[in-house]
């Protein structure tokens, strides 16, 4: 019996994240932990889960041992279908030869046939790094009301930001009479968040040209967005106005952190509305020594602690000794602080272990971010 | 593992009603995260067992939904498994039953239809980290017919529900079983759980069915002492025992302990598992003061916390203080609310101001979705 999907995701994980180093030494980027209990891709996941998307295709590419046990079979996101579900896809050899992903378009004309498994009448292109909780289903009827070939998700950012971004100039309905990719001088400061509705079958005869062109870089914002704008395609562009960041820096993903913080806060993780969904470790429950002291702070399971901790947020199995201070850090699964010792202004990978008395960091008014990477001992 | 998994989620013999007001025993909260059956499946899985039966007589909803394909210890599985075993499904199936033998007798169908050669059957009233293989191995070792799980060490047993004794010669083999007396102070007290042949209880069970026995101790047990090598298995490991409402809060309290809070959580290759919930990580704002309490993820936490533990989504307001106190999951403790010696079933809301206080031999108990 034939079966079929109205709309499936396809997740570009394969990024190197290379700006985040060392946090990506061993580990590819949506899978770097985030917030305490999550990795960046639980996002992206969680979107499509929320959004009543239930097929995903995770492309992968780069260090992806870690990533794959992760998703595993896509339980923890209810991903786990007899049909449909997650998909982890990476690049394979095949009768007439293999090849790497040469670009984000080229990942997707890969994968063609896993798409048809479904015979989908939409496609949603995401990008697996990327901080934000987005209804792509509002999104997606958008598109189907615009009767649009791509809709691209946008946002306003300050003028000063948009030549970091893809910049699209709109006419009043919203229809994209212009992209420029990282524009020097920009026109507009609407920017692309990476998030694609496509229309099935144009997308897939534009990848088809894309290919066919050995001069292009077979990337969506490079090639095949402009390529569908000057065939007189009908793109449109998706106005969001809630919490998104592209956590590409050790800054960035150290300030998203710190956006999960406060009573309200910028991302609430605490959110029965939206929730966002990753893979447990069975740790037993945090205990809060006789010396504890934490203020404004998010803490995962499995810690014991008996030292001071402020503005900060800490993952699990994380032990912090009494007299030990941890301020504005961010402090990943499997860290041991001694006694006295102090963080300022700090990532902490895991596996790491302070000793006492030791000073990481300092105030963040006066020092640069400091960075420990996984393993080390200090 | 050549052993199958039995648990008894009903306990007759403690006296814990507030708690099993709307669920079986097997099904109590404990430890700001877990349920007390989720200690004995992990025992069972820790220990290579691969196939579980939980028997469950009555109220076992939250039970169900709690372990359902047993899926957090890989128990989800296409031979064998995890199998809730619901009443009336076989011999006496007009009746309920109420201890022990009348469960296997009505389980018996599922217990011959099982292939292992071993049978490990356990009631749910001793919480504890417990190694089966060793008592398996110990089983096999001393060649016994029956092999029972001990200790010298019952904590937070309440003297006023009854127990049950071994005497013990020096090999470790039981010379006499004291049904429902008060233990003697260093006594081997019973935990209600076993070791046997699958095949060999089978046999107990037709011939118990045909003569009306009703009693595993002192029906099957007590005879056979002389003529079967009945071992027992003693263990050091901690035992928190939840008798009445008391020893449920000093059960509790009880995981503030360091050492104890090692011996369950901390055993190498032998970590207690529950259901994955989805909370987000604890928040701690300002004003918040949390000491020596064990506070689960989930949490919004603004006032102050001491001796306590505190389950998943739970919100503790500004000014709020909670003292010496179990609060379940997904209570809401009002801004200026003081709470000491209080134990909270789920979802409770204790509005701004309230003074709730108990001792620790008659805890102040709010069941479950009250407003205070």
């Amino acid at each position: 019996m034939a079966r079929k999907k109205k709309c499936i995701a396809m997740l570009l994980a394969g990024g190197q994240g290379s700006r985040l180093a060392p946090l990506t030494e061993n580990v590819a980027k949506p899978a770097v932990p985030f917030g305490g209990r999550y990795r960046i891709i639980d996002f992206s996941l969680s979107n499509c889960v929320n959004s009543d998307i239930d097929t995903v295709g995770v492309l992968t590419q780069y260090q992806p041992l870690e990533l794959n046990d992760y998703l595993g079979t896509g339980d923890p996101w209810d991903l786990n279908l007899n049909y449909g579900g997650l998909h982890v896809l990476p690049p394979y050899q095949a009768a007439k030869g293999g090849d790497w992903f040469k670009g984000t378009a080229n990942a997707i004309y890969q994968n063609q046939k896993f798409i048809m498994n479904y015979d989908p009448d939409y496609i949603i292109v995401l990008s697996g790094d990327h901080i934000y909780k987005m209804n792509y289903d509002i999104m997606l009827q958008e598109h189907i009301d615009n009767e649009a070939d791509c809709t691209i998700a946008v946002m306003d950012v300050p003028i000063e930001e948009a030549s970091r971004f893809g910049i699209m100039s709109t006419d009043p309905d919203g229809r994209i009479t212009e992209f420029a990719e990282k524009p020097a001088h920009p026109k507009s400061t609407l920017a692309s968040m990476g998030v694609y509705v496509f229309t099935t079958d144009k997308l897939f005869r534009y990848l088809q040209q894309d290919e066919e062109n050995p001069n292009s870089d077979n990337d969506f914002g490079k090639n095949v967005i402009p390529a569908m704008l000057a065939g007189g395609e009908r793109l449109f562009a998706y106005l969001y106005k809630g919490y998104w960041r592209d956590v590409g820096t050790l800054s960035s993903y150290w300030s998203a952190n710190m956006d999960t913080l406060g009573e309200n806060p910028e991302l609430c993780l605490n959110d029965d509305g939206w929730r966002i969904y990753y893979r447990h470790d069975f740790q037993p429950p945090t205990y809060l020594g006789e010396h504890a002291h934490m203020t404004n702070c998010n803490c995962a399971a499995g810690n014991e602690i008996d030292g001071t901790v402020v503005n900060s947020v800490l993952g699990s199995n994380i032990t912090v000794e009494e007299g030990a201070v941890i301020k504005d850090s961010v402090i990943m699964n499997n860290v041991y602080i001694e006694k006295g010792a102090v963080v300022e202004y700090a990532i902490i990978d895991r596996d790491v272990r302070v000793s006492a008395g030791a000073r990481v960091g300092g105030d963040k008014q006066t020092h640069e971010l400091t960075v420990i990477a996984a393993g080390e001992e200090v | 593992m050549d052993m199958l998994g039995l648990i008894f989620a009903d306990e007759h013999d403690a006296d814990v009603s507030e708690l099993t007001i709307k669920r079986t025993f097997a099904a109590i909260p404990f430890g700001a995260r877990y349920r007390i059956i989720d200690f004995f499946i992990s025992n069972m899985t820790n220990s290579g067992v691969r196939n579980i039966g939980i028997v469950a007589t009555t109220k076992y909803e939250s039970l169900m939904g709690h372990v359902r394909y047993g899926g957090e210890w890989d128990l989800n599985r296409r031979e064998s498994g995890l199998t809730v075993l619901p009443p009336f499904s076989f011999y006496n199936a007009e009746m309920r039953y109420e201890n022990v033998l009348e469960a296997l007798q009505a389980n018996l169908s599922y217990i011959e239809d099982c292939k292992e050669k071993y049978v490990l059957f356990s009631c749910c009233n001793a919480i504890g980290n417990i190694d089966y293989s060793a008592m398996l191995q110990q089983h096999i070792d001393s060649g016994a017919r029956f092999t029972c799980l001990c200790t010298k060490n019952p904590i937070h047993k309440d003297a006023s529900v009854p127990a049950t004794e071994y005497k013990i010669d020096d090999e470790g083999r039981i010379t006499d079983i004291i049904i429902g007396g008060l233990p003697d102070a260093g006594g081997y007290v019973a935990t209600n759980t076993y070791i046997m042949e699958r095949e060999d209880l089978v046999d107990i069970l037709v011939q118990s069915i045909d003569q009306n026995k009703t009693s595993l101790r002192k029906d099957i047990l007590k005879p056979a002492l002389g003529e079967s090598k009945i071992m027992a298995y003693v263990t050091d490991e901690t035992l928190l025992y939840v008798d009445d409402l008391s020893s449920y809060l000093r059960s509790n309290l009880s995981l503030l302990d360091k050492d104890i809070r090692q011996e369950l959580f901390d055993q190498e290759l032998r970590p207690v598992i529950t259901r994955a919930g989805n909370s987000s990580p604890a928040y701690y704002g300002d004003g918040s003061k949390a000491t020596n309490s064990i506070i689960a993820a989930g949490t919004v936490i603004e006032g102050t916390v001491k001796n306590s533990i505190i389950f998943r989504g739970v919100h503790i307001k500004k000014g709020a203080v909670v003292e010496n106190c179990v609060i379940n999951q997904d209570c809401t403790i009002g801004e200026g609310a003081m709470l000491n010696y209080a134990v909270l079933d789920k979802n409770v809301v204790i509005n701004d101001k309230r003074l709730l206080s108990g001792y620790i031999t008659h805890p102040f108990f709010v069941k479950s979705k009250a407003v205070i």
